[in-house]
């Protein structure tokens, strides 16, 4: 399984003898955690779904973010006590209270007597309802009241979600790769649209861009980050929150990302993502499709040109090939390109690569690219390599060979799946 | 393949076998440090992998095979999840490496024995794991709260397979759901539209693997990403231009294998790094050369070598990450 965090990374090894000072620091520490954890334990046992234990687990939280079962209990103090009543979204699970929440798993219901999960009580009072001042049940049901009691039951739960997002905001910046506050963050979004009038979810959600953006500034390849931006992207866009498609916007950002950091590959690979849909949404002809994949090719050439060592670059310079030489089973820039206008683009492409080689000539990628793409060319005209590309070939592998002699079984098995040497059992099977 | 000489290479060092036994019996004795509490939502996970750390480094009895099985089975609740230690709330991680180590400990009959919940065993498991399978997408969350991610779709396959009751969730949906996952590199991400990353190629290719439907693989464009994630000094990345990692030394090469292409990395000067990153004289394996160790990265730098064929080692298998002699055992038992 992926990195889940709480292992080590980047921290320098340093004598793990402790001194005497350091070791009662670490005792103190350990007594003040431990007591924290037992009460919130003890709270919940008790089914205490008060604000003041919800202030407990943001203590814990705030030492141990990566604790999620605090998490969860977090969640479940919102919905059975904080929250104004349980939103559409969760009514099936009113009955069941730590069953699933959402429409998509369907966990039983998870009473274990070890859990802190026991603690989620049948119906317990909602405390907020001096907070809000009053509560649905109230009143004498004139449409008034009812109106006036439904808005102060989303203003409790909008200051709820506004000081959610504020919670897990300095979490994010000092533990940006913790999945958990990633995800109980997302969650609280969710709450947003089932309890809230959809322009004020809007207006959440839109804000909610601006944090994706700063943690990429902070650092742009954060995976979490990307991801979570995607997934805001695809709310922003959904019906439930009135959308209409940002395709346009998030391409321009992604031009933004790689102006300022051309080995920016997430933004490279979320631009590969965003054109099919892009062209599609402009309605883009043949002529505009066409434009479009050369003013592609033009761009990561130009940064090619300047960076010619950077694998992500090469990546996407190898995306746009493929969309000239493998038009079938994925969706495509220029679809309709001619037989013959592939070719020229191919051998253009090829002829502009072999000029680098004035400027770089011990530039591996350079010749690994100039292999592929010949016997891209040979495949996509189904045929051999003739005699000058086969010379061609030999000589650009012998010098990947010199240059990259760590992957010198890989250009071994290339040498023979081109026909470049005799025959002879490959190193390894197919282990399929 | 490079000619090899991992056994005597007088110069470089050695695999620090009886250091790294030391350090991960010791895990358990530092409840006097603050870091023992902060990860106690590790335990599981951890217990996982310092288990298999020494069950492929051929001394599975360091840690007590009883005391062992009872505190994973303390860690169950009756939905037959299981939380990272009692107290903490089922998670399909902690599940995942409850049915790990009960299968590496040969324990099933104990679980039938004692496990929670009204189906009890095996069953109990399986229900908890095949509830949490997205049934329009064929994906899967890690809990009752819904986030999800092919790491939860591979560790549903590898436990549900190893538990023999994979036929409980719809296999062929996954499988497109993984297909759906898939870049122009040849690489996977976490979700239908992520970037390409090599933990999860990991966790996509070895559920294929499990579903058997490897053919699905584009196995000469990943294999190539995946070899290019080698970086001069000989240790992996795990994305194009990013720092090399130990754990990388698993999720790329594990994934190589399953794949056949081993051999497009250089095997010698990985070994090399995987060893610089040890701590000869403690124990334990960390991310880089002169970083903090962790039961996590000692692990991973074991299993790779063990993929390497480094001598001393049992061998690890590729699509489970447990010793390959555990798996065939557990697996033998479904095949009629
Ligand atoms: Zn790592």
């Amino acid at each position: 399984m992926a990195d889940q965090g709480g292992s080590q990374h980047g921290i320098a090894r340093t004598s793990r003898v402790r001194t005497e000072e350091q070791r009662r620091q670490d005792v103190e520490k350990i007594a003040k955690y431990r007591d924290l954890d037992e009460r919130v334990r003890k709270e919940l046992s008790q089914k205490r779904y008060t604000p003041e234990t919800f202030q407990l687990t943001s203590k814990l939280l705030q030492l141990n973010p990566e604790y999620y079962t605090v998490w969860n209990a977090r969640r479940r103090l919102l919905i059975y006590g904080l929250f104004s009543k349980p939103s559409a979204g969760s009514s099936p699970s009113t009955a069941l209270p730590s069953s699933s929440l959402t429409a998509t798993t369907t966990t039983s219901s998870d009473a274990s007597s070890s859990s802190l999960s026991t603690a989620t009580p049948p119906a317990p009072d909602p405390p907020r309802a001096g907070k809000s001042g009053t509560t649905a049940d109230e009143g004498d049901g004139s449409p008034e009241q009812a109106e006036e009691s439904k808005k102060a039951e989303q203003d409790n739960d909008l200051e709820l979600i506004k000081q959610e997002l504020g919670f897990t905001i300095p979490l994010l910046l000092a533990s940006p790769k913790c999945y958990w506050i990633w995800s109980y963050r997302l969650w609280i979004l969710q709450q947003a649209i089932q309890r809230l009038p959809i322009p004020i979810a809007r207006r959440i959600w839109e804000e909610e861009l601006g944090l994706a953006s700063k943690m990429l500034i902070k650092d742009r390849r954060n995976f979490h980050a990307w991801g979570y931006r995607r997934h805001v992207v695809e709310q922003l866009e959904s019906p439930e929150l009135g959308g209409t498609s940002l395709v346009e916007s998030e391409f321009k950002y992604t031009t933004e990302m790689i102006k300022v950091d051309l080995s920016n590959f997430s933004a490279w690979h979320n631009r590969s993502k965003l054109i099919p849909r892009l062209l599609d949404e402009r309605k883009a002809d043949d002529t505009a499709r066409e434009t479009f994949l050369n003013e592609e090719f033009g761009q990561i050439f130009e940064a090619i040109n300047v960076g010619p060592e950077d694998q992500s670059l090469w990546y996407y310079h190898h995306f746009l090939m493929l969309n000239l030489v493998s038009p079938v089973g994925h969706p495509t820039i220029a679809p309709a390109l001619t037989r013959e206008t592939r070719i020229t683009y191919v051998i253009r492409e090829i002829e502009q690569i072999k000029e680098l080689l004035e400027d770089y000539d011990d530039v591996q990628l350079i010749y690994e690219a100039l292999i592929d793409y010949t016997l891209f060319l040979c495949q996509f005209l189904e045929r051999k390599p003739d005699g000058s590309e086969r010379a061609e070939l030999v000589s650009w592998l012998d010098k990947v060979k010199k240059l990259d002699p760590m992957r010198s079984g890989r250009w071994a098995d290339l040498e023979r799946d081109c026909g470049l040497v005799e025959e002879r059992p490959r190193m390894m099977t197919m282990a399929s | 393949m490079s000619s090899s000489n991992a056994g005597n290479r007088p110069e470089e060092v050695q695999l620090a076998t009886s250091a790294h036994v030391k350090y991960i019996q010791s895990l358990d004795t530092r409840k006097d440090e603050y870091d023992y509490w902060l990860t106690e939502h590790l335990r599981l996970n951890g217990l996982y992998w310092g288990l298999t750390a020494l069950h492929l480094l051929g001394h599975p009895e360091a840690l007590p095979r009883a005391e062992t099985i009872d505190f994973v089975l303390s860690c169950q609740h009756e939905s037959g999840g299981f939380g990272a230690a009692p107290g903490h709330d089922a998670h399909m991680l902690s599940t995942v490496s409850a049915v790990q180590i009960l299968a590496m400990l040969d324990a099933f009959d104990e679980l039938e024995k004692r496990g929670r919940g009204s189906l009890g065993g095996r069953a109990q498991i399986g229900h908890y794991i095949a509830n949490l399978q997205n049934r329009q997408t064929g994906t899967f969350a890690g809990d009752e709260w819904g986030e999800e991610d092919t790491r939860f779709l591979y560790g549903a396959f590898n436990a549900l397979s190893l538990l023999g009751l994979l036929d409980l969730v719809d296999v062929d949906k996954a499988v497109k759901h993984i297909v759906a996952c898939a870049n122009f590199d040849g690489g996977y991400g976490v979700s239908p539209g992520a970037e390409s990353h090599s933990g999860q190629i990991f966790t996509c290719v070895a559920a294929l693997a499990i579903a058997g439907r490897k053919d699905l693989v584009d196995a000469d464009r990943l294999g190539r990403w995946l070899s290019e994630r080698q970086v001069p000094g000989g240790g992996l990345n795990g994305r194009p231009e990013k720092k090399e990692d130990v754990c990388y030394s698993w999720w790329v090469l594990s994934s190589l294998e399953m794949i056949g292409r081993t051999h497009w990395i250089d095997r010698d000067q990985l070994i090399g790094f995987i060893l610089r990153c040890q701590d000869t004289e403690k124990g334990g394996i960390s991310d880089r050369p002169g970083d903090m160790v962790d039961v996590w990265h000692t692990l991973f730098g074991i299993t790779g070598l063990s993929l390497l064929e480094y001598p001393g080692l049992q061998p690890v298998d590729e699509v489970y990450c447990m010793p390959k002699s555990a798996v065939e055992r557990v697996l033998s038992r479904y095949k009629k």
